[in-house]
């Protein structure tokens, strides 16, 4: 991975919206209003790039509510550090998709 | 939106990510679907409707499309084989196998190469009235050759009997149309060389019936190529016939086209029916027979004297091996006339390859060689087998053609591509440089060179070929090109 990435407009819009507390793909294009086309691909080569960790939801927490497991995606370090560097060049970007709208899931 | 068409793009959704669910790396596929199905569902359940679900849907092609491209562009590429004469040999070896494959798959095919191996009998004659029109309706009665047949004959050791007839066939109520039949003695396909066995002599095993004998023609326009059609009973005329096989039409080397044999045992033959006679020369027969043909004079029941005439029956016609080898032949001859043949082995220094990769090259070439003339073979046998393109008249014109200008196209790339193959390691030149300006072609050479991918040679093409500059030439590079080349002339 390069030391100081520099992620595109969106890519940073979707690691914002993750931080956000947006932690699925579904949610990601509701908060972004980009197209599935986009945001999966996306979260694929931000994982590859380790910005971001996926991991599935328990199957116990699923199934007491009675829908398919979920896959989640969470920032690691390096992706805050990117997501960090990314607000500065794109000041935009915080007040667009506010933390505090983060939810807890 | 009505049910149906809800119900239509539900289909068309798990079709969507069914389908993009293939481009998927094998891996990473069940993950990948597990995730897309519990997003839909999720979405589904939204309230998002059936059209932005669909369009939702729409986004799983383009992630599986990004990472099929991924894993493609991750798929390690063997560099060594890239250009390599190994990978060269390969895809020949590839289309030869998928030529020749199709020339097995192929009915007409397969019956035209397998004739190869049953090579026609030779001092055959048939026996005609003198003063006849050659290969005309010839009248020789069956007594007649009842008697012949009896006695014994010096000049002949087997003879059988036909006549050509058209009859209307029928297969229970379906007409098949009508048909030129050739009725025979049941030895007629053994006199003539032709591998045919029968039951009962001539008659099948069920009832008595005779055997018909189907063209392989007739075949495929009466039958479709039904591979079941032995056993099946055809009504030739006023009588019932059991199909026993079918022969190829090549095979009836006789005076005109038939659709079907009929063989029968000669007591069921009317004794009073004219046809012709087909006979087997013994040695002292075949030493009677002069520029094709043998005058025979013989006795009727009643002592008159009858003169017949006996032309020997030609040879089997031109086999797809015999054509095959003209058209290479030609080919072959016509060859210069399209490129150079020289191999443009030349050196721009007294340097030369040692002798092991010398023989290596030479080794290549044969096997190049080797390759296209199977690959040239089967081709043009697929293309005149293969049905589109015409009957088995059309057959040997365009497998004659197709031979001739496959392997004069064939050889003109073998020899080029022998012509841009590195003298040490035989892999292709490439990254062609224009050098030197064509104005000034007496001051220094122009044309194109090109560079081994191993780092071995360049290869100086003249643009405009001069008196000291006149065909190609290679120059071996040595050690101090090696910061040129990642990994040196060894690496892959």
């Amino acid at each position: 991975m390069a030391v100081d990435p520099k992620l595109s407009h969106t890519a940073a819009m979707i690691l914002q919206a993750l931080n956000a507390g947006y932690i699925y793909g579904f949610s990601v294009m509701e908060m972004t209003g980009l197209p599935s086309g986009t945001v999966y691909p996306a979260l694929r080569r931000l994982e590859r790039d380790e910005l971001i960790r996926s991991h599935w939801e328990r199957q116990s927490i699923a199934d007491a509510e009675q829908r398919p497991a979920r896959k989640y995606y969470r920032l690691t370090a390096a992706g805050k550090s990117t997501l960090e560097v990314s607000r500065k060049r794109y000041p935009l970007l915080e007040r667009f998709i506010p933390a505090e709208e983060a939810r807890s899931v | 939106m009505t049910p149906l068409a809800e119900m239509l793009l539900g289909w068309l959704r798990r079709a969507l990510v069914g389908g993009a669910a293939l481009l998927v790396p094998a891996g990473m596929r069940a993950d990948w679907v597990r995730e897309w199905q519990a997003e839909i569902w999720h979405v589904e359940r939204s309230g998002a409707g059936a059209r932005a679900t669909t369009a939702f849907c729409l986004g799983a092609v383009q992630d599986a499309w990004c990472l099929w491209q991924h894993a493609r562009g991750n798929r390690p590429r063997p560099a060594s084989l890239h250009g390599s004469a190994g990978q060269c040999l390969l895809a020949m070896a590839t289309v030869l196998a998928a030529a020749g494959l199709i020339a097995y798959l192929l009915p007409e095919a397969r019956s035209a190469t397998s004739a190869l191996s049953a090579p026609a009998r030779t001092g055959l004659i048939r026996i005609e009235k003198a003063g006849g029109e050659r290969g005309g309706a010839t009248s020789i009665p069956f007594e007649q050759f009842e008697a012949w047949s009896r006695g014994r004959q010096r000049y002949f050791d087997e003879m059988a009997f036909y006549r050509m007839s058209r009859e209307i066939v029928l297969e229970g109520d379906s007409p098949k149309g009508g048909w030129k039949i050739a009725y025979a003695t049941s030895n007629l396909f053994t006199l003539l060389g032709v591998p045919v066995r029968l039951e009962n002599d001539g008659a099948a095993a069920n009832g008595g019936m005779p055997a018909v004998i189907i063209s392989d023609s007739m075949w495929r326009r009466a039958f479709g190529c039904d591979p079941d059609v032995v056993g099946r009973i055809l009504r030739v005329g006023r009588r019932e016939a059991r199909i026993a096989g079918v022969a190829a039409d090549r095979s009836w080397r006789l005076p005109g086209h038939v659709d079907a044999w009929v063989l029968e045992p000669e007591a069921a033959m009317a004794a009073h029916a004219s046809g012709n006679v087909v006979a087997h020369l013994t040695s002292a027969g075949r030493a009677e027979l002069w520029a094709g043909s043998v005058h025979i004079t013989a006795y009727e029941p009643d002592d008159r004297e009858l003169d017949l005439i006996g032309f020997s029956i030609g040879e089997e016609p031109a086999s797809p091996l015999d054509l095959y080898g003209f058209a290479l032949f030609l080919a072959f001859l016509s060859l210069p006339a399209i490129t150079t043949v020289s191999l443009g082995e030349y050196s721009s220094s007294p340097h030369r390859p040692h002798w092991p990769r010398r023989i290596a090259r030479w080794l290549y070439l044969g096997a190049k060689i080797a390759l296209l003339l199977s690959i040239v073979y089967y081709v043009s046998i697929d293309l005149a087998y293969w049905r589109p393109f015409g009957g088995p008249y059309a057959a040997d014109y365009i497998q004659m053609s197709s031979a001739f200008a496959l392997c004069l196209g064939g050889m003109r790339w073998v020899l080029l591509d022998q012509r841009q193959r590195c003298p040490v390691c035989l892999r292709r030149v490439a990254h062609p440089a224009q050098v030197g300006l064509a104005s000034r072609t007496f001051l220094a050479w122009n044309g194109t060179e090109l560079v081994c991918g191993g780092g071995h040679t360049l290869l100086h093409v003249p643009g405009l070929p001069t008196s000291w500059f006149s065909t190609q030439r290679w120059l071996y590079l040595d050690a101090s090109w090696d910061f040129l080349f990642a990994g040196g002339p060894d690496a892959g």
